[in-house]
């Protein structure tokens, strides 16, 4: 059996069947970052520091542009939840346990603006770090390379499941990502709160007016 | 989906990481952040020998969280590797590989820095040397180099293969803070030795001497060809090599037998197991060979 030949083909097919799933998210005030697509009828999921201060263009794959709504957000967690006006999407599935150190895992992002980018490493810990409020935020640390661009993007297990979404803010000079359990309680939240927040959104304009 | 070699290859990794993670322990011997050792033997932890800078209340967690005291067992700072002895055993003890380390053979760093858990980062081995002389007075016979990231705190833990087993101790504090490998046979030996005895003993001379060519009129006397050998420019008084006979002038070209062109040969050749042993020194004096015994002394 060639091995190599094998392993590099399964690689291969692992990035095409991934790489869908990731978007562009474009701020205003920053450069872009790099966004998930959480589910098939438009749910973007990202960090919240590329999200600016008016909603960020995203940018999927066939380099169609979207205007998206801010559906939630959350600078404790540093994550956000977007919403497009697309259908038909492939989203990315959260990993159903946390990880184990040393699983293979790949970051896919847009790092200094390059588009589409794959780093690979493995899970090098799985720790908490303190948020401003004193609690502890679970993330996966890696030996994943990342840089500004990645931020947003997912990290994802040999089997293609999100185990975290890369948080350069977070880690400094360290590969850090905001672990998948935490995304899937603020999305779960997020939706829960959706009605309230919609309505609060629709009410904004009329205060104005 | 399991059949894929990619997730075949992480979970072996992962399935690495966790049976070498069993017997990798944190080791709190320094005011800074705590270092890593391996669970050599039940009760014996191998670590670097940098990280141990107190020998009172040196604390070891091990990966179940428990702590536990050790003391100094042995300890050689010209290998940079020292012995503890745990107050209570641990079950987890670390297999060394029987099979030695390869280039481009891939690789895990591992560490306990926190009490969190363990700490791994993947690599490859990308150098196999040696001998080099460490910086801090050792001589290593052989060490790797991987691409592996060495993270604050894995001094002293282990180098893993993709079965599990341990290939070496990784530390910086042997080549100028650059990460190196010691590989497990030389580690688990130094180990054995420092359980023995507490420290590893070296063999001493007593000359000063420079790397100097071999003329063929020589290397003809001599009897064999040998590009060259170590000219005596300097004998410490009283020392085994002044009582041996050795003089200013003679060229060293060989000891028990075994040639010696270059300082680094003389360096292996004195290792501990010649100390106090009687030893033929061979020379080239005025052109003739000539050999001498020597008692070897301890440095």
């Amino acid at each position: 059996m060639n091995f190599n030949g094998t392993f590099t083909q399964v690689v291969d097919e692992f990035v095409q069947q991934v790489m869908p799933s990731l978007v562009v998210v474009r701020g205003h005030r920053f450069g872009a970052g790099s966004g998930i697509v959480w589910d098939a009828a438009g749910l973007i999921l990202t960090n919240n520091h590329v999200v600016g201060r008016r909603n960020p263009v995203v940018i999927l794959q066939d380099d169609r542009e979207y205007e998206s709504r801010l559906l939630a957000r959350d600078p404790d967690v540093d994550l956000a939840l977007l919403s497009i006006d697309a259908a038909g999407l492939i989203p990315l599935v959260p990993a159903p346990t946390s990880p184990r150190v040393g699983e293979v895992v790949f970051a896919f992002g847009h790092p200094w603006g390059q588009r589409n980018t794959v780093t690979r490493g493995i899970v090098s810990a799985l720790v908490t770090v303190q948020k401003r409020r004193g609690e502890k935020l679970p993330v996966v640390r890696s030996d994943v390379p990342l840089a500004p661009g990645n931020s947003g993007g997912p990290l994802v297990n040999a089997k293609g499941e999100v185990v975290g979404i890369n948080a350069m803010i977070i880690g400094g000079d360290q590969s850090v990502s905001i672990a998948s359990s935490v995304a899937t309680d603020f999305v779960k939240k997020a939706i829960r709160n959706g009605t309230s927040a919609n309505k609060r959104e629709e009410r904004v304009p009329s205060d104005v007016m | 989906m399991s059949q894929n070699v990619l997730v075949e290859l992480s979970d072996a990794l992962a399935d690495a990481a966790e049976k070498a993670g069993k017997a990798t322990v944190l080791v709190n011997a320094r005011r800074r952040m705590p270092a890593s050792g391996i669970a050599y033997a039940s009760d014996l932890i191998l670590t670097a020998d940098h990280v141990v800078e107190r020998e009172d209340g040196i604390k070891v967690i091990l990966a179940d969280g428990a702590e536990v005291s050790a003391r100094v067992t042995g300890r050689d700072a010209g290998s940079d590797l020292a012995v503890l002895k745990l107050e209570r055993s641990t079950h987890a003890v670390a297999e060394a590989t029987k099979s030695p380390a390869r280039l481009g053979q891939i690789v895990l760093a591992l560490g306990r820095p926190s009490p969190d858990g363990i700490e791994a980062s993947l690599g490859t081995v990308s150098a196999i040397g040696g001998p080099i002389r460490t910086g801090r007075g050792g001589m290593l016979e052989r060490y790797l180099r991987t691409d592996s990231i060495s993270y604050p705190g894995f001094s002293g833990g282990p180098l893993v293969a993709a079965d599990g087993t341990v290939l070496g101790l990784n530390t910086s504090g042997l080549a100028n803070g650059a990460a190196v490998t010691v590989p497990a046979d030389i580690a688990w030996r130094i180990a054995d030795t420092l359980v023995q005895h507490g420290r590893i003993k070296r063999g001493y001379l007593g000359i000063r001497s420079q790397t100097v060519d071999i003329s063929e009129a020589s290397q003809k006397a001599l009897q064999r060809e040998q590009a060259t050998g170590l000219l005596i420019v300097g004998v410490e008084n009283s020392s085994p090599a002044a009582k041996g006979g050795l003089i200013v002038g003679d060229i060293l070209v060989g000891v028990a037998g075994e040639p010696v062109l270059h300082h680094d040969e003389l360096f292996t050749r004195l290792n501990g197991d010649v100390v106090g042993k009687s030893v033929s020194i061979d020379l080239i004096r005025g052109g003739q060979p000539q050999t001498l015994n020597v008692l070897i002394g301890e440095k």
